[in-house]
C-alpha cells in the first residue's frame, strides 16, 4: 500500500540515541536539495549504509539532474545499518527518505542503484522495511514503480522480479525520460500495465514482467527470456550510451557529509568507459566506447567543486585515469593551482607502467600507504589469456620508478582461478614479488630499515555475464584452497605479506553472476535466513546461504563452477551493452591461444560491435599512446 | 618556512543544535574544516606535510549533546574585521553549527581544551525519580569523591570533589531539569550521563542482569569558561560580545 507523504522525522529522532554512528540519519547536509516540492516525488536508493553509499556518482548525478526538472524531485535513501533496522522494526517506523523524512513507500517512483551481486539481499532489505511489497507482481495499482539501474544491471535476471523497470546503461537522459513516463502516466490516470508498457518502449528500458522464461535445449538451465505475445517489448533491450559524455555536468557530486564516509573528497569523473579489454572485466565491456571530458573542462570543475564542497581533497575518477590521453597536463596543472591551500590531488590505482607511477608521483601524497598495481596473474602467458597486456619489463621498470620516486610498499592484485591456470602461473606469482623486492632492495638497499616489503592480495576469478569468459566455470572450493596454500607455500621471503580475499564470498557471487530469474528464490530465502550486508566481512553468512539453497535444493559450487558450452543461449542475452556475442566468442578463443587484442583507443577498432551498434563513437579529446614515456 | 608571525587568532563561538547535535566530535571539527575552506576566509595552513588549516576546538561534546556556545580559534593570514569574517563563516556553515560570535585573542593563550577548563550544563530527563532523591545522591557522590565508570573496556575514574562543582535540581513539566557546573583537569572531565548515571545506579533497582536501563539525557552544554588560580571566571570571548 501506497504510504502517505509526510515528515516522520520525530519517530526516528528517539531511536538515534540508540544507534552506533546517528549521523548516517540525519540528511541536512551542506549541498543537499532541502527543497522537496514535488509534486512528482522520486526516491534513489543505495542499497547499503549511509557513508558506502553517499559517495556514489551515479547517484549523485541522477539526483542533481531530476532535482533540476520542472515539477520533479529527488530524495536519496540508504539503508540503516543492522541496529537501526531492528530498532525501526520494533517501533513500527518505516524506511524513511533523507531529505523529507517521508516514507520510501510514499515516492511515485523508487530506484535503486545495482551496484553488485553481494547487494542483492539489502534491496529485499530495503523494500521491506519500505513496507513495498518485494515481488514487483505482488504491487497494488498506486504503489511506488521500482526501478534499478548501474554497473551491476548485466545479469539482472535474479533481482529482476522485485523491479517493475531496469535501465540498461547511462542515466543521465534515460532516467528522466523514464520518470516523466511514470508520470505522465499516472497523470492520464493509466493502469500500472499500461505505464509498464510504456516504460518499455523507451530505449534501455527492460521490464522484466513483459518476458517469459523458457528453458529448453538451446539453453542452460536458467533458461533464457522472450517477450510476452502481444507485448511489442523488444527481444533484446539495448544499453542507453550517452555519446556527449563532456556535454554533461561536470559537478554532480555536491553533497558534503558530516561524517566519514568510504571516499571523503569531492570527485570529478573525468572520462568514462575503458577499452583496455581486459577480458574478465564486465565494466570494460559494459562502458564502452571512452569518452574522455577536456582537461580545461576537468580542471575548472575541480576547482569550482573544491570551492563549493571545501573538500581539501579531488580525486579524477574513471576506470582508468591515467588513459586519459590529457592526465599529465591535467594533473600537473590541477596541482599547482590548488597545492597552496593544502588540497591533494588524488588518482585512483595506478597503470602498471612507468608513466602510471610518474603520474602517481605528480600527485604526490603520502607514500607510506604504498603503491598499487593490479597485474592479475603471475605469468606471462596467463597475462595474455586475460588480456592484460602488460609485460614483466613494463611492471619492473614501473616498480623500479616507483622505489625511486620514495615509496617502499607495493601491493599488487592478483586473481586466481582464471581460466587455463596451472600452478606454475600460480608460483609465478611469487615470482613477480620476489622480484619487484630484489629491485627495491637493489635500489633502496638492503637490511629490515629500508622498509621493502610487497604484499600481495589474491581473489577468486568471478566469470561475469557479458565478458569473454562468461562461459566459465569458477574453480571449486577445495581447489581454490589448494592453490592458496600452493601459493603460500611458495612464497620465498618473510617480506613478501599474502592475503585471501574470502573464497566463499566468491563463490556466492559467481552464483547470483551465473542464475537466471530462479536466482531470486535463492536470494529472498537467504534474506529470510537472516543474510543482509553480504559484502560486510563481519555480516557474510555462508551457512546461512547454504541454509537457503539447501531449502530449494540447489548446490551452489556446482551452479558456480558449471562450465557453459559456447552454443547456449545465455539467461543474460536479452539485457546486452551492445558488444556483440561474436566479438566476445572471438575474445574467448583468442584467450584460449594466448593471443592478445589491441585497446582501440590507442590503436584503431577491434570490432567489439558496441559503436555500430548503438551508432556512438570514441570520444578521446587529445592523443592516447600505449607506452608513454 | 613561511613566516607566520604575522598570523591574527580568530576565536569563533558557535551553537550546536537541532539534528546535529547528533554529530560526533570529529564530525564536528570535519566540518568545520570545510565550512572554512567554504567561507574564503584567509585561513592559515600548517608546515606538516598534510597542510591542514591552522585551528584549534574547545573540548569534545558527547555525541547527541546540544551546545549553546563551542569555540574554536583560527589562525588567519590577514586580519578582517570580526564582524565580516563571522559572515562569511556563517555563510558558509550548517545552521545546526551557525558561528555567532568572533573576536581576536592573543596568540599567547593557551590551547582552548585546557585553556576553558570550567563548563555548565543543562539536562533534560523524564520525571522517573523524586529531585530531592536526586539531589541526595548527588550529594553523597561528590562526599564519597572518587567515582569509578566504564569507558568501553577501560575503566576510568575522577575525582568529584574536584570535577563537580555546584548542581541544581528542578522540575519544569513533566520533566526534570538538571544544571550541572563542571570543572575539567589534566586528570579528566566530568560527562553529566556519567554522573547521572552514577546517581540512578544508586536510586533505581538494578534492572536484571543488564543493570539500570540507559535514561534518555537531553544534554546541553550552556556555557564555558576558563577558570584563574583565584576562582575567577574568564568568558572566552574578550569583547562586549557577552
Ligand atoms: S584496465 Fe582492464 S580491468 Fe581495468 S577497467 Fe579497463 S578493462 Fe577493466
Ligand atoms: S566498436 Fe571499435 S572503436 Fe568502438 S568501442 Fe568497440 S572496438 Fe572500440
Amino acid at each position: 500500500m501506497r504510504l502517505r507523504r509526510e515528515d516522520l522525522y520525530h519517530r526516528l529522532e528517539p531511536l538515534l540515541g540508540q544507534v552506533e554512528k546517528p549521523s548516517r540519519y540525519l540528511d541536512h547536509e551542506w549541498g543537499a536539495i532541502e527543497e522537496q516540492d514535488g509534486p512528482f516525488h522520486v526516491a534513489l536508493m543505495y542499497p547499503d549504509v549511509y557513508e558506502v553509499g553517499l559517495p556514489n556518482m551515479g547517484l549523485s548525478i541522477l539526483y542533481s539532474i531530476l532535482n533540476k526538472v520542472d515539477g520533479m524531485s529527488c530524495e536519496r535513501g540508504y539503508l540503516p545499518w543492522v541496529d537501526m533496522a531492528d530498532l525501526m522494526r520494533a517501533h513500527d517506523v518505516p524506511l524513511l527518505a533523507l531529505e523529507s523524512s517521508s516514507p520510501i513507500a510514499s515516492f511515485d517512483v523508487v530506484g535503486f542503484t545495482l551496484a553488485h551481486e553481494m547487494a542483492c539481499t539489502n534491496i529485499v532489505e530495503a523494500l521491506d522495511l519500505s513496507r513495498i511489497p518485494v515481488r514487483a507482481a505482488d504491487r497494488a495499482e498506486d504503489d511506488a514503480i521500482v526501478i534499478a539501474g548501474g554497473p551491476s544491471v548485466w545479469n539482472c535476471e535474479p533481482v529482476a522480479p522485485m523491479f517493475d523497470a531496469v535501465l540498461l546503461g547511462d542515466g543521465e537522459e534515460a532516467l528522466v525520460q523514464m520518470c516523466a513516463c511514470v508520470s505522465d502516466g499516472r497523470t492520464a490516470g493509466k493502469p500500472r500495465a499500461q505505464i509498464l508498457l510504456d516504460l518499455s518502449r523507451i530505449q534501455g528500458v527492460y521490464v522484466p514482467s513483459l518476458y517469459d522464461v523458457v528453458v529448453d535445449d538451446s539453453s542452460t538451465r536458467w533458461g533464457y527470456a522472450v517477450p510476452r505475445p502481444g507485448t511489442g517489448a523488444p527481444e533484446v533491450v539495448l544499453k542507453r550510451c550517452l555519446q556527449d559524455f563532456a556535454g554533461t555536468d561536470p559537478l554532480p557530486h555536491r553533497i558534503v557529509p558530516y561524517m566519514d564516509v568510504v571516499q571523503d573528497r569531492l570527485a570529478v569523473e573525468i572520462l568514462r568507459g575503458c577499452c583496455r579489454g581486459c577480458r574478465f572485466c564486465q565494466a570494460g565491456m559494459t562502458y564502452r566506447p571512452v569518452r574522455e571530458r577536456p582537461a580545461e573542462q576537468v580542471i575548472e570543475a575541480a576547482k569550482e567543486g573544491l570551492r563549493i564542497t571545501g573538500h581539501d581533497e579531488v580525486s579524477l575518477t574513471s576506470l582508468s585515469t591515467t588513459d586519459h590521453s590529457q592526465c599529465a597536463a591535467i594533473l600537473h596543472q590541477l596541482n599547482a593551482d590548488v597545492r597552496d591551500q593544502g588540497v591533494r590531488v588524488s588518482i585512483p590505482s595506478q597503470r602498471l607502467d612507468s608513466f602510471g607511477v610518474d603520474m602517481a608521483a605528480e600527485v604526490g601524497g603520502s607514500k607510506k600507504g604504498g603503491l598499487t598495481f593490479a597485474p592479475e596473474a603471475g605469468s606471462q602467458r596467463l597475462r595474455d589469456v586475460i588480456n592484460k597486456n602488460v609485460s614483466e619489463k613494463d611492471i619492473d621498470v614501473a616498480a623500479e620508478n616507483a622505489f625511486r620516486n620514495g615509496w617502499r610498499r607495493m601491493k599488487l592484485y592478483f586473481m586466481i582461478g582464471l581460466p587455463t591456470e596451472t600452478d606454475d602461473d600460480i608460483v609465478a606469482i611469487n615470482k613477480v614479488a620476489d622480484h619487484l623486492l630484489e629491485i627495491g632492495r637493489t635500489v633502496v638497499g638492503k637490511g629490515p630499515k629500508s622498509g621493502v616489503s610487497v604484499s600481495i592480495s589474491v581473489a577468486v576469478f568471478v566469470p561475469k555475464s557479458h565478458t569473454p569468459f562468461q562461459w566459465c566455470g569458477q574453480l571449486r572450493l577445495e581447489e581454490v584452497r589448494r592453490r592458496q596454500q600452493l601459493l603460500l607455500h611458495t612464497c620465498p621471503d618473510h617480506a613478501i605479506k599474502i592475503s585471501y580475499h574470502d573464497a566463499e564470498v566468491s563463490l556466492v557471487e559467481a552464483v547470483l553472476s551465473k542464475m537466471g530469474r530462479a536466482g531470486f528464490d535463492l536470494i529472498y530465502t537467504a534474506w529470510r535466513h537472516g543474510c543482509r550486508f553480504d559484502a560486510w566481512t563481519d555480516e557474510f553468512s555462508f551457512e546461512r546461504w547454504q541454509e537457503a539453497a539447501a531449502e530449494l535444493g540447489l548446490d551452489l559450487e556446482d551452479i558456480a563452477s558449471t562450465d557453459i558450452p559456447l552454443d547456449r543461449r545465455l539467461p543474460w542475452e536479452h539485457t546486452s551493452p551492445g558488444v556483440s556475442k561474436g566479438f566476445l566468442k572471438r575474445e574467448w578463443h583468442r584467450a584460449a591461444q594466448g593471443v592478445t587484442t589491441d585497446d582501440c583507443t590507442m590503436t584503431s577498432c577491434v570490432g567489439c560491435g558496441v559503436c555500430p551498434k548503438l551508432g556512438v563513437d570514441l570520444a578521446i579529446v587529445g592523443d592516447r599512446h600505449a607506452g608513454h614515456q | 618556512m613561511p613566516d607566520t608571525s604575522n598570523q591574527v587568532r580568530l576565536r569563533v563561538r558557535y551553537k550546536k543544535d537541532g539534528r546535529l547535535a547528533y554529530l560526533g566530535h570529529l564530525e564536528v571539527l570535519g566540518t568545520i574544516n570545510r565550512s572554512i575552506r567554504r567561507s574564503c576566509v584567509p585561513f592559515a595552513v600548517g608546515n606538516g606535510f598534510a597542510r591542514r588549516i591552522r585551528l584549534q576546538f574547545s573540548q569534545a561534546l558527547p555525541v547527541g549533546a546540544s551546545s549553546a556556545g563551542e569555540y574554536y580559534d583560527l589562525m588567519l593570514t590577514q586580519r578582517l574585521e570580526p564582524a565580516e569574517a563571522l559572515r562569511m563563516l556563517a555563510g558558509a556553515t550548517p545552521t545546526g553549527l551557525a558561528p555567532n560570535a568572533a573576536a581576536y585573542v592573543s596568540r599567547k593563550l593557551p590551547a582552548l581544551e585546557a585553556w576553558l577548563n570550567r563548563a555548565a550544563w543543562e539536562v533534560r530527563m523524564p520525571r522517573f525519580v523524586a529531585p530531592h532523591d536526586l539531589d541526595a545522591t548527588f550529594s553523597q557522590l561528590r562526599d564519597a569523591g572518587e567515582l569509578r565508570y566504564m569507558r568501553g573496556e577501560r575503566q576510568k575514574r575522577i575525582d568529584l570533589t574536584s570535577a563537580l562543582v555546584g548542581w541544581d535540581v528542578s522540575t519544569e513539566g513533566e520533566d526534570l531539569l538538571l544544571r550541572l557546573d563542571t570543572r575539567s583537569s589534566n586528570n579528566g572531565s566530568l560527562r553529566p550521563q556519567i554522573l547521572i548515571d552514577a546517581a540512578l545506579a544508586k536510586i533505581l533497582p538494578a534492572d536484571g542482569d543488564a543493570g539500570p536501563a540507559r535514561v534518555p539525557l537531553r544534554v546541553c552544554r550552556t556555557g564555558q569558561w576558563h577558570e584563574e588560580e583565584n576562582g575567577n571566571l574568564v568568558k572566552p570571548m574578550p569583547s562586549q560580545e557577552e
